[in-house]
C-alpha cells in the first residue's frame, strides 16, 4: 500500500497524455486481497481504478480525485497451462509476452499480441479488448478469453464464461471484455491457447507512400489472400524506429508493409510468390522476406518500438486508434496527413493496414504555444472522418477518458443508455472506474428520457422500480 | 432519430488535465549536477522499460520502475515535489544496470539521469551515511594505499566477519606481486595496448589481470600497465559524487592516452572509461577503451593451443552487456577455444544484483537478485561462469557457494590464459 505523495504522483497517469490523480494506491497479490480491498471502497465509499503496467493509450488507467488504485503488477502467476485442453489459467498481472513465453514449449501461444506485449498485462489486454498486428488471422482478444473470475464493485465475486466451449445463459463474459474495468476486476483470466504454426514468413515491401501501400493491402485481401499480420509504417515511422533497432528498415522508402504469412510450408511459399505479384501490380519498389528469426524478431522489434522511438522528433506524443473499412484506407490517410497539414503538425502513421485499423500519431512538444489545441482539433478532426467513412472512433485501445466523448458520434442515445444500464446492473453506485468510456449523459434516465415524449415525470413512472436514474 | 446525450469532444472530466504542461514551481534541484530537463524529456512513458527492470520485476512497484524513477525526477523538477527522504529512496533502489537503455526505443539517457538525480540527492543525506560513503568514495577508493589498508584488513577480518560479507570477500592472500610495467609480446609486435588495472580488481582479482596482460601479450601486443593510473571513477559517479569522479578522470586521462590501445578487463570500468568524453571532454582516450573481450574480438585473439572441455555459460555484465551494447564479442572469443561449449543462461541480460555498492546498500533486494542468477547459472548444468566484472564475479561467486554450486567461476581472460599456454 502506497499514500505518499511521490508515489501517488507515480499512478497519476498512463501511456496517454492525460494525467489525474488518487487517494490511495495498494497491491494486492491474491485474489482475496483484490476482494478485501475492494470491501474496503465498499464500505467508505472509494471509487476503484484498476491498474495493470499503465501502458494504456486512453487514460483508461488513470485515476480521478480521490480515488483507490488497484495494481495487479504483483498477481503475476501463470496457475495453470492445460495444453491438452488448449487453455491456461493466469492472473491479471502476468505480462502478455510472459504468457506467450511460458506456453511456447507446448507449442502454443497467446494470439493477442498487442505492440505494448513485452509490458502490458494479461489482465490490461482483456479490460481494453486488446488487438494487434496478428489479430487479423487470429481476431482480437475477446475471442481468447473463454472464462474469467471478476471481483464485483460490492466485493462478490463470481465466475463468467466457462473453459468449455459453450457457456449457457447471457455471454457476460463477452459483456466484461474490453469494459476497461468498469464492471469489476479481473482476478483470474482463463484464455485460449493458440497453436504456433509450422511455418512463418515475415516479409517487408517498400512502397513510394503510404497510399500505395494501403492499395496493396486492400487488393490482397480482395484477392483472398490470408496473412497473419499486415502493418504499414510511413516513412517518418521506418526513420525513428531503424535509427533504434537497425533492422535494414528501408529509410528511403515512402512506406514500407510488413506482411506475415503462416501456415504449411507449400501454402506460405505459393502465397509469399502470390504477396510479391500483387505488391508488385500496386508499385512495390522492392521485398524482402526475413532469412531466419533473428531477422523476423528485429524487423517485428522495429514494429513493436514504433511508438516510443518517435521521441527522436519531439518529447510528446498522442496516438490515435480509428478503424475505417479497409477499401477506404488510402483515402483515409489522405486526409490525415491533410488534416495535420492543416494545423501545421508533424503526424507519423503506423497501423494495422489489414484491418483498416489507423494510428495516426501526433508529435510535439508541449512546451509550444497552444500546440495542444491543434492536436485535440486535428484529432476530433480525423475522428469524425473515419466516422462518415462508415468506420469506428477505436480499434484497440480502448476508450477510456480520452474517446469517451466521441461516443455519441457512432451511438444515439438509446444505444448510449443501453449499454449504461449494463454498467448499473453490475455496479449500480457508479464506483468502478468512474467517468471512463460513457460519455456524461449516457445514463439509463437520459435513456428514458429518449424513449419519451419528453415528459421526465411520466419517463420516471414507467421505469422498472429501483432503477438508478 | 434522437438527439446525442452528450457533446461531441466535450474534454475531459474535472480532476484530469493533460499531462506535460504544468510547471508548480521553480525546479527543486538545488546548485550542481541534476538531471537535464532534455534528458528528461525525452521519456514519453510508453513503460516499455518495466518488464526489463529488476527491481520492478521484483516488486511490481511504479516506483521501482525506470518510467517512475524518470517521474519521480520530473516532480521535482517541475517543483511538484521537494528533495525528500522518499525520493532519495527512490533513487538508491535502481541498480543502474541500464537495462532500461537497452529497451528504451526513445533512448533515454537513463544512467546520466541516475547520476544527476543522486548528485541531488547526496547532500540531503542523514550525516552518517553521508560520511560513510565520503569515506569509502573520497578517502580509500580515491586512494590506492588506503585501499589496499581496506582490503588487506577486510582479508584478515573475513574469518569473523558476518557469512553474507565473508562470501563477498574471497578467500587467500592479497596478491602482492605488481603487474609488470612493461611486457613484450611473443612474436612480432603489433602496437601498444595500456591496460587499466582497476582498483578492487587489482586488489582481489590481480590473477585475473595478470592473464588479461599474458593474453594480449601472445596476441602479439606490447602491454603496459601504466604508472600513475587511479580508480577510474565509475563508482563515484555512479553514487553521485561527479566531482570526484570527474577528478579521477583529470589524472587517469594523460596516463592512459599515450597508448594505441586501452583495454579494460572489468565491464564497469570500460563503461565509465568510455564516458570520459561526456565526463571531461576526453574523446580522443573514450573512443580507444575497449573491453578485452572486444578488443580481441576486434583483433583477433592469441593462438589457441589447448581444449577446454567443459560447458561455459557467459553471464552478462550490465555495464558490458547495457551499457557498452557487447553481447557477442566474449561469446565469439569463448566459443573460438577448442572443446568449449557454450550454453545459454535463462534469463538473458539479467542483473545478477552486484552493482557497484549495491550488494553493501541493499542487501535484500541484492540478494535476491544474487540468488536468482545463481539459480539460473545452476540450472544451465554449466561448469564454468564466465564473468567481465569484478562485483558480478564477487556476487555470482558468493551466491553459488551459497547454494553450494560446483560451477566455477572465471573471467574471459582466465580462460583464455590457460588455452594459450605456449
Amino acid at each position: 500500500m502506497a499514500a505518499d505523495p511521490l508515489t501517488l504522483g507515480l499512478y497519476a497517469r498512463d501511456a496517454s497524455i492525460i494525467e489525474g490523480g488518487c487517494a490511495l494506491v495498494v497491491l494486492p497479490s491474491s485474489a482475496d486481497e483484490v476482494q478485501a480491498c475492494v470491501q474496503v471502497a465498499a464500505r467508505e465509499g472509494l471509487a476503484i481504478v484498476p491498474r495493470g503496467s499503465g501502458t494504456g493509450l486512453a487514460g483508461g488507467a488513470v485515476p480521478l480525485g480521490d480515488a483507490l488504485v488497484i495494481v495487479t503488477s504483483r498477481m503475476t502467476r501463470v496457475l495453470d497451462v492445460r495444453p491438452e485442453d488448449r487453455l491456461a489459467w493466469v492472473e491479471p498481472g502476468v505480462l502478455n509476452q510472459d504468457l506467450a513465453d511460458a506456453v511456447r514449449p507446448h507449442g502454443f501461444t497467446f494470439a493477442p499480441d498487442p505492440s505494448s506485449q513485452q509490458a502490458s498485462t494479461v489482465g490490461g489486454n482483456v479490460a481494453t479488448n486488446a488487438g494487434g498486428p496478428h489479430c487479423l488471422l487470429h481476431g482480437v482478444t475477446s475471442g481468447h478469453v473463454l472464462a474469467l473470475d471478476l471481483v464485483l464493485a460490492d466485493g462478490a465475486r463470481v465466475r463468467l464464461g466457462s473453459e468449455g466451449p459453450l457457456a449457457p445463459g447471457y455471454d457476460l463474459r463477452g459483456v466484461v471484455v474490453g469494459s476497461e474495468g468498469t464492471l469489476g476486476i479481473v482476478t483470474a483470466v482463463c484464455v485460449r491457447l493458440t497453436p504456433l504454426a509450422p511455418v512463418v514468413s515475415t516479409c517487408l515491401l517498400a512502397f513510394p507512400d503510404p497510399l500505395a501501400a494501403a492499395r496493396c493491402v486492400a487488393a490482397c485481401i480482395a484477392q483472398g489472400l490470408v496473412a497473419a499480420a499486415m502493418e504499414c509504417m510511413d516513412q517518418a515511422s521506418v526513420r525513428a524506429v531503424e535509427q533504434y533497432v537497425h533492422a535494414g528498415y528501408p529509410e528511403d522508402a515512402g512506406a514500407v508493409l510488413l506482411v506475415e504469412l503462416e501456415g504449411l510450408a507449400a501454402g506460405v511459399a505459393h502465397a509469399v510468390a502470390e504477396l510479391g505479384t500483387i505488391a508488385g501490380a500496386h508499385g512495390a519498389t522492392s521485398m524482402r522476406v526475413a532469412a531466419d528469426e533473428e531477422e523476423r524478431g528485429q524487423l517485428w522489434k522495429g514494429r513493436k518500438h514504433a511508438l516510443g522511438a518517435v521521441a527522436l522528433y519531439a518529447p510528446h506524443y498522442y496516438l490515435h486508434d480509428c478503424v475505417v473499412p479497409r477499401t477506404r484506407l488510402p483515402e483515409l490517410l489522405a486526409d490525415v496527413y491533410r488534416i495535420a497539414a492543416e494545423h501545421r503538425l508533424l503526424v507519423v502513421n503506423m497501423f494495422h493496414a489489414g484491418d483498416g485499423n489507423l494510428h495516426p500519431l501526433f508529435v510535439f512538444d508541449r512546451g509550444e504555444e497552444g500546440v495542444l489545441e491543434r492536436v485535440l482539433t486535428a484529432s476530433q478532426e480525423i475522428l469524425e472522418r473515419c466516422v462518415a467513412a462508415g468506420g469506428v472512433v477505436s480499434g484497440e485501445h480502448g476508450i477510456g477518458l480520452e474517446k469517451r466523448d466521441f461516443l455519441p458520434l457512432l451511438f444515439s442515445a438509446a444505444d448510449l443508455g443501453a449499454q449504461a444500464c449494463v454498467r448499473q446492473a453490475f455496479d449500480p453506485d457508479g464506483r468502478m472506474n468512474p467517468h471512463k468510456v460513457l460519455p456524461a449523459g449516457a445514463r439509463c434516465g437520459d435513456f428514458a428520457m429518449a424513449r419519451g415524449d419528453g415528459d421526465l415525470a411520466a419517463a420516471v413512472r414507467s421505469l422498472p422500480a429501483g432503477t438508478w436514474i | 432519430m434522437t438527439p446525442p446525450a452528450a457533446s461531441v469532444g466535450g474534454g475531459l472530466p474535472p480532476g484530469a488535465r493533460f499531462a506535460g504542461g504544468a510547471v508548480a514551481g521553480p525546479p527543486g534541484w538545488h546548485a550542481g549536477d541534476a538531471p537535464a530537463d532534455r534528458d528528461l524529456a525525452q521519456c514519453v512513458a510508453c513503460g516499455l522499460c518495466l518488464p526489463h527492470c529488476p527491481t520492478y520485476r521484483l516488486t511490481g512497484l511504479e516506483v521501482a520502475s525506470p518510467r517512475g524513477r524518470i517521474a519521480a525526477m520530473r516532480q521535482v523538477a517541475t517543483g511538484r515535489r521537494p528533495l525528500d527522504r522518499v525520493f532519495e529512496q527512490a533513487m538508491d533502489l535502481c541498480l543502474g544496470c541500464r537495462a532500461c537503455e537497452t529497451a528504451c526505443p526513445s533512448q533515454v539517457p537513463f544512467g546520466r539521469l541516475l547520476e544527476g538525480a543522486r548528485a541531488q540527492a547526496e547532500p540531503g543525506r542523514a550525516a552518517p551515511a553521508r560520511l560513510a560513503r565520503w569515506i569509502g568514495l573520497e578517502g580509500v577508493l580515491g586512494h590506492p594505499p588506503l585501499l589496499t589498508g581496506a582490503a588487506t584488513l577486510a582479508s584478515l577480518a573475513r574469518p569473523v566477519l558476518p557469512p553474507r560479507l565473508r562470501r563477498l570477500v574471497p578467500a587467500g592472500r592479497l596478491r602482492r606481486r605488481p603487474l609488470a610495467a612493461v611486457t613484450e609480446p611473443s612474436g612480432p609486435r603489433r602496437g601498444t595496448v595500456a591496460v587499466l588495472r582497476g582498483c578492487i580488481q587489482d586488489l582481489w582479482y590481480r590473477d585475473v589481470n595478470r592473464a588479461t596482460v599474458t593474453v594480449l601479450a601472445r596476441a602479439g601486443w606490447r602491454v603496459v600497465v601504466p604508472a600513475g593510473q587511479v580508480c577510474c571513477g565509475a563508482l563515484h559517479a555512479h553514487y553521485g559524487h561527479l566531482d570526484a569522479a570527474r577528478r579521477l578522470a583529470r589524472r587517469n586521462h594523460p596516463v592512459l592516452a599515450a597508448a594505441d590501445h586501452v583495454v579494460a578487463n572489468a565491464a564497469g570500468c570500460g563503461a565509465h572509461l568510455r564516458s570520459y568524453g561526456e565526463l571531461i571532454g576526453a574523446d580522443d582516450l573514450a573512443a580507444r577503451v575497449r573491453d578485452l573481450s572486444v578488443f580481441l574480438d576486434e583483433h583477433g585473439g592469441p593462438p589457441l593451443r589447448h581444449r577446454i572441455e567443459r560447458r561455459v555459460a557467459v553471464h552478462d555484465a550490465c555495464h558490458l552487456l547495457h551499457a557498452q551494447r557487447v553481447r557477442d564479442a566474449p561469446r565469439r572469443v569463448l566459443g573460438a577455444i577448442p572443446g568449449v561449449e557454450l550454453v545459454p543462461l535463462e534469463e538473458p541480460g539479467r542483473c545478477c544484483g552486484a552493482a557497484g555498492l549495491y550488494n553493501l546498500l541493499q542487501p535484500r533486494m541484492s540478494a535476491a537478485l544474487g540468488a536468482a542468477r545463481a539459480e539460473s547459472v545452476d540450472r544451465s548444468r554449466a561448469a564454468i561462469v564466465a564473468v567481465g566484472n569484478p562485483g558480478c564475479a564477487m556476487q555470482i561467486g558468493a551466491q553459488l557457494a551459497a547454494r553450494r554450486s560446483a560451477v566455477r567461476v572465471a573471467h574471459p581472460a582466465e580462460l583464455l590464459a590457460a588455452a594459450s599456454r605456449p
